[in-house]
C-alpha cells in the first residue's frame, strides 16, 4: 500500500510561521539581527564615506587642472597681445613645456555607481595619473597618499562583512537547524504529524534567509538608491545592482546549504558549530590566503628591482646620445624675446629638446618591460579566474569588487585607456615639438583630453554570472549531499 | 609537585582527544609552509637588492664627463635591504616599496611596491608566520583549551577537584601550565627551523642582531598567546557550559581578529586625517616657491628666473640656495605626514589593551624590522644621500661652471668628481633600537597578559567545591 504524501505547500506556509514565532520569542534572533544591521549600516556608511572623499578629492583635481589650462591660455593670450613675457619654464606657446608637467593634465578612473559596496583596491591602485611626455613608467606609479599600515589592514566595507561576518551569523542562526529539535525530542513529535522533513528544512531555512538577506540586500540597495542614484532604473547600475543582490543570495545559499549538509550527518549541536566554523576558517581565513599564494608563485610577477635598474640605465644612456643638446645654454638670458613665438615657430631650448628627447627614448625603450608587468597581472588574473572557486569567499569578494567598479580588471582598463590617452597626447605634441611648431590659444580645444569609457555592461554581467554559477554549483552539491544523507536520518 | 601533575594529566587528555593533531597539524603545515615562502622571497629580493645597489654605484662612478647638474639629474637608487626576519613578518614592506629614486629638485618618494602586482586576493592576508600566529594562534589557544574547566563541570571532575582541596589558582596555573606546553610543542620547533633560516639569510655581521631581534619577536609572541591561554582559561571556568564557553570565545577572536584591525584603522584615520595627495603637494608647492622666491629676492634682488639679474654664471650658485632652502621645506611636510601615520598607529597599539591583536602585530613588524618606524629611517637615510649628492654637484658647478659666465652648460666636470659622492651604504638599525620603538606595544602585551591572569584568577576563584 502506497502512502500518499499530504501537499506540503500549506504545511511549508505553517512552519514557516511556526518558526517566525519561535524566532521572535528567542533573544538570539534579535542579538543576531541588531548586530547585523548595526555592521551594515557602518560598512556602508564608511563605503559611502570613502567614496564620497574619493570623489571630492578628484572633482578637486579636475578643478585644479581646469584653473591650470585656463591660466595659460590667459597667459598665452597676454603673449600674443605682447602684454605679457613668457619664462623659460612657464611659457605655454613652447609645446615642449605644455608636452611636461607644467602642462600635464590628469586622468581620472569615476568611482562606480555601486563604488560604496566594495572598496576593493580603490587604495592601492591608483585612480588618477598626472600624463606627461615622460616615460609611463614615471608617472604610472601608486599616486595616491595612504598610510601603509592601512593598506595592509583593508577597509571595513560592505564585502567585508557580507564574505567573512555574513556566514558566520548564518551559523549563529542555524547550526542547529534539526539537531536542536532532535536533542529536544521536538522532531519525533513534528514529523510524526504529516510533515516532510525537507518542508520543515526549507521553512525554517526560508524564514532565516529572509532574517538575514533583507539586511544585507535591500537595506543596501535601498541606501544606495538614495546616496548615488544608483537604482534599478539606472539603466547599467541598476543591472549592476541586480547581480550585485544574486551573488550574495547565491553566497548565503552556498554556506545555508553546507548548514543543511552538516546537519544532515545528525551530529550534536556542539560537533556542528564546530564543523562549521572549522569550514569558515579554512574556506574564509586560509583558502584565500593559499589561493593568492599559489597564484603569486605560479606566475611571479617580474622583478621591480630590476625594472628600476633598468630604467636607469636607460635613461643615463638617452642622456649620454643627447649630451651635446645638454650643454647648450639657454639663450635666452637678457633677451626674453626669443621665448616669444614668431610666424607660429618657437624656438626651444637645447635642454627642453634633450629632455623631451630623453624621455621619449626612455619610454619606448622600458616599454617591453612595462608589457611584461601587464601580461603577468592578466595571467594572475586568468588564474584566478580558473581556480578562484576552490574558495567562495574569493568568488564572492572578487564579483563584487568588480560590480563596485574597484576590482583589478576596471583598473587594468584604466591603465589601458590611460596608456591611449597617453599616445595620444604624444601623438600631438611630439610632431610639433619637432616642427617647432608654437602653440595658439586655438590649439588648447584640441588638446587631448581624457574621456574615461566605461566597461561594457554585457561583460559585467557575464563576470557576475560566472561568479554566482560557481557559487550555485558547490551550493547544489551540498544540497545533493544533504538529500543523500537525510533519506536515512534517524529522528532518535 | 601538583601543580605539574595537573598540568600533565591536562596535557595527556588533550593528546589523547586528537585536537591537538589537527589542529595543530594544520597550524604547523601553515607555518612551515609560510617559513618556506618567506625564506625563498627573503633570499631572492635580498640578493637581488644588494646586486642592484652595487650595479648602481659602478655605474655612478664609470660615467663620463659631463655636467654635474646631470649627472644630479640621473642620479642614484637607494634600495632599502630587505631585512632577514622578513622572512616571518613582511609587515608593510609590500605595500610601500622598496626604491627611491635620489634625483634632483625634488624628495623622492618610495616607489615599486609588491602590491601593485598582486591580485585582489590580497586583501584577505598575506601567509606568513605572523599572519598566522596573530590570527590564527589564538584560535589555535582557543580550540585547546575552550572546555578546560567548563568540560570537567559539565562531567562534575571539577567539584571533585576542589573539593579534594586542590587550591583554585593551583589548577589554574597547572592548566595553563598544560596549555602553554601544547603550544609549545608546536610552535618550539617552528621556532628552531626559523632560528636556523634567519641565521643562514642573516649576512655574517648582522647574524648576532637577527637573532636576537628572533627572540624578542618570540617573546612578544609568547606573551600574545599568553594572554589567550589565560583568556581562554577564564573564560571556560565563568562558563556554566563549553557550548557557552566556545561560542563567548569565538566571538571575541572573531572581533579582535577579523573585525578589529578593519574597524581601528577607520577610526584611526578619522581622528588623524591624512592629506590628499593634491592637498599635499599643493602646500608643499607653495611653500617650497615661497622659500625659494625669498632667497632669489634676498641673494639676487629679484624673484625672476634666469633673467637680466640672474646670468648664468650665477646658476651653480642659485641651484645651491633653491636646493638648500628646499631642505627645510621638505622634512617639515614629509615630517608633518609621517607623524600622523604615527599617530594614526599608536591609537592603534593602544588600542591593543583590549584587542592584543593590534599591539602584536606592531610588535611583530617592529621587530621583524618591517615596519613603519624602520621604514621612515630608511627614507631619511636616502634623502639625507641625495642631499649630498646634490650639494656636492652644486658646489663642484660653483667652483667650475659659474666662471665659465655664459658656457655654464658646456662644462664637462672630471670623472674624478664621481668618486667624492660615497655609495649609499645603509644599515638598518639594531634590535635595540627596534626594541625602543617597540617599548608601546611590548608594554601594552605585558600589561594584556597581566590583566588576562587577573581576570583568570578572579574567575577561578569564583569556583566552589560546594
Amino acid at each position: 500500500m502506497s502512502i500518499h504524501p499530504p501537499p506540503q505547500g500549506r504545511r511549508l506556509l505553517a512552519v514557516m510561521r511556526q518558526e517566525v514565532r519561535l524566532m521572535l520569542a528567542e533573544r538570539g534572533l534579535w542579538v543576531v539581527g541588531a548586530l547585523f544591521l548595526l555592521l551594515v549600516a557602518y560598512a556602508l556608511g564608511n563605503g559611502l564615506l570613502q567614496t564620497a572623499k574619493r570623489d571630492r578629492a578628484q572633482a578637486a583635481v579636475a578643478q585644479a587642472d581646469r584653473d591650470t589650462r585656463t591660466a595659460q591660455r590667459a597667459l598665452l593670450e597676454a603673449i600674443f597681445a605682447g602684454t605679457a613675457q613668457p619664462t623659460p619654464f612657464e611659457n605655454p606657446a613652447d609645446p615642449s613645456r605644455m608636452a611636461s608637467s607644467y602642462g600635464g593634465q590628469h586622468v581620472l578612473l569615476p568611482t562606480a555607481p555601486l563604488g560604496p559596496v566594495a572598496l576593493g583596491q580603490s587604495d592601492l591602485f591608483p585612480s588618477q595619473y598626472e600624463v606627461t611626455n615622460q616615460s609611463r613608467v614615471v608617472f604610472m606609479n601608486p599616486s595616491d597618499i595612504e598610510n601603509p599600515w592601512h593598506l595592509l589592514s583593508g577597509h571595513f566595507d560592505l564585502a567585508f562583512v557580507i564574505v567573512y561576518l555574513l556566514p558566520l551569523l548564518i551559523f549563529a542562526l542555524s547550526y542547529n537547524l534539526l539537531s536542536a529539535e532532535r536533542e529536544n525530542g521536538t522532531l519525533r513529535l513534528l514529523l510524526s504529524q504529516p510533515l516532510r522533513l525537507r518542508t520543515l528544512l526549507a521553512g525554517k531555512l526560508t524564514v532565516r534567509a529572509a532574517v538575514l538577506l533583507g539586511p544585507a540586500v535591500l537595506l543596501p540597495v535601498a541606501v544606495l538608491w538614495i546616496a548615488r542614484h544608483a537604482g534599478f532604473t539606472a539603466g547599467g547600475a541598476g543591472s549592476a545592482t541586480l547581480w550585485w543582490a544574486l551573488l550574495v543570495g547565491a553566497y548565503a545559499l552556498f554556506w545555508f546549504a553546507l548548514v543543511v549538509a552538516v546537519n544532515a550527518f545528525g551530529a550534536s549541536s556542539a560537533t556542528n558549530a564546530m564543523v562549521l566554523v572549522i569550514a569558515w576558517v579554512l574556506l574564509v581565513l586560509v583558502a584565500p590566503v593559499l589561493l593568492n599564494l599559489a597564484v603569486t608563485q605560479a606566475s611571479p610577477a617580474p622583478s621591480r628591482t630590476e625594472l628600476a635598474t633598468r630604467q636607469r640605465v636607460v635613461t643615463a644612456e638617452a642622456m649620454k646620445r643627447h649630451q651635446d643638446l645638454l650643454g647648450t645654454e639657454y639663450q635666452h638670458v637678457g633677451q626674453g624675446a626669443i621665448l616669444v613665438p614668431r610666424d607660429g615657430k618657437i624656438e626651444i631650448a637645447g635642454r627642453s629638446l634633450a629632455n623631451y628627447r630623453i624621455q621619449r627614448e626612455v619610454d619606448e625603450a622600458i616599454r617591453p618591460a612595462l608589457a611584461r608587468f601587464d601580461a603577468q597581472q592578466a595571467q594572475q588574473q586568468a588564474l584566478l579566474g580558473r581556480f578562484g572557486a576552490v574558495s567562495p569567499a574569493a568568488v564572492v569578494y572578487e564579483g563584487m569588487t568588480a560590480l563596485a567598479g574597484n576590482g583589478a580588471r576596471r583598473h587594468a582598463r584604466f591603465d589601458a585607456q590611460t596608456v591611449a590617452h597617453h599616445e595620444a597626447w604624444k601623438a600631438f605634441f611630439f610632431p610639433r615639438i619637432d616642427a617647432r611648431d608654437a602653440l595658439m590659444p586655438a590649439d588648447f580645444e584640441r588638446m587631448p583630453t581624457f574621456a574615461w569609457h566605461e566597461e561594457p555592461a554585457d561583460l559585467v554581467r557575464g563576470q557576475a554570472a560566472l561568479a554566482v554559477l560557481q557559487l550555485l554549483v558547490p551550493s547544489l552539491l551540498l544540497f545533493g549531499l544533504a538529500a543523500w544523507r537525510l533519506r536515512r536520518f534517524s529522528v532518535a | 609537585m601538583l601543580m605539574h601533575w595537573i598540568a600533565r594529566r591536562e596535557f595527556t587528555e588533550r593528546l589523547r582527544d586528537g585536537r591537538l593533531y589537527w589542529a595543530g597539524g594544520l597550524v604547523a603545515v601553515l607555518l612551515f609552509t609560510a617559513l618556506a615562502v618567506g625564506w625563498a622571497h627573503q633570499r631572492g629580493a635580498h640578493a637581488e637588492q644588494v646586486a642592484a645597489q652595487a650595479m648602481d654605484y659602478r655605474d655612478w662612478l664609470h660615467q663620463d664627463q659631463r655636467h654635474p647638474h646631470d649627472a644630479a639629474h640621473q642620479g642614484m637608487h637607494a634600495f632599502k635591504p630587505e631585512p632577514p626576519l622578513s622572512m616571518v613578518d613582511a609587515g608593510i614592506n609590500p605595500y610601500i616599496g622598496s626604491t627611491v629614486w635620489l634625483q634632483a629638485h625634488r624628495q623622492s618618494e618610495v616607489k615599486f611596491n609588491a602590491a601593485q602586482d598582486a591580485t585582489g586576493l590580497q586583501r584577505f592576508g598575506n601567509l606568513s608566520v605572523g599572519w598566522i600566529l596573530q590570527v590564527l594562534g589564538p584560535l589555535l589557544v582557543i580550540v585547546l583549551g575552550f572546555n578546560a574547566f567548563a568540560g570537567e563541570r559539565e562531567q562534575g571532575i571539577l567539584r571533585q577537584t576542589l573539593s579534594l582541596g586542590v587550591a583554585p589558582l593551583r589548577l589554574l596555573a597547572g592548566k595553563a601550565l598544560a596549555l602553554s606546553a601544547l603550544l609549545a610543542v608546536l610552535l618550539v620547533p617552528a621556532a628552531l627551523v626559523a632560528a636556523v633560516a634567519v641565521a643562514v639569510g642573516a649576512e655574517a655581521g648582522g647574524r648576532i642582531d637577527a637573532l636576537l631581534r628572533l627572540g624578542a619577536w618570540s617573546l612578544g609572541y609568547a606573551v600574545y598567546l599568553g594572554i589567550f591561554v589565560f583568556l581562554v582559561l577564564g573564560v571556560s571556568a565563568l562558563s556554566s557550559t563549553s557550548r557557552m564557553a566556545i561560542t563567548v570565545l569565538l566571538a571575541l577572536w572573531i572581533g579582535q581578529a577579523v573585525m578589529a584591525p578593519r574597524v581601528l584603522s577607520e577610526l584611526s584615520r578619522t581622528w588623524f586625517p591624512s592629506p590628499t595627495r593634491l592637498e599635499f603637494n599643493q602646500a608643499l608647492g607653495a611653500e617650497l616657491k615661497a622659500v625659494s622666491n625669498q632667497v632669489w629676492q634676498q641673494n639676487f634682488g629679484t624673484t625672476e628666473r634666469w633673467g637680466r639679474d640672474v646670468p648664468l654664471s650665477k646658476w651653480g650658485i642659485a641651484l645651491r640656495l633653491d636646493d638648500r632652502a628646499s631642505y627645510p621645506v621638505y622634512d617639515r611636510h614629509y615630517g608633518r605626514l609621517w607623524d600622523t601615520w604615527e599617530q594614526q598607529q599608536k591609537v592603534q597599539e593602544w588600542s591593543g589593551l583590549l584587542l592584543p591583536l593590534l599591539a602584536v602585530r606592531s610588535f611583530s613588524m617592529g621587530m621583524a624590522g618591517t615596519d613603519f618606524s624602520h621604514h621612515r629611517r630608511f627614507t631619511t637615510a636616502a634623502e639625507l644621500h641625495r642631499r649630498n649628492i646634490q650639494d656636492l654637484m652644486s658646489k663642484d658647478l660653483v667652483a667650475h661652471a659659474d666662471p665659465l659666465g655664459d658656457r655654464h652648460f658646456s662644462y664637462q666636470a672630471p670623472a674624478d668628481l664621481w668618486a667624492t659622492v660615497p655609495p649609499f651604504d645603509y644599515h638598518p638599525p639594531g634590535a635595540g633600537w627596534a626594541l625602543r620603538h617597540q617599548a608601546r606595544s611590548f608594554l601594552v602585551l605585558c600589561v594584556g597578559l597581566l590583566l588576562a591572569a587577573a581576570f583568570a584568577a578572579f574567575a577561578t576563584l569564583r569556583q566552589r567545591a560546594l
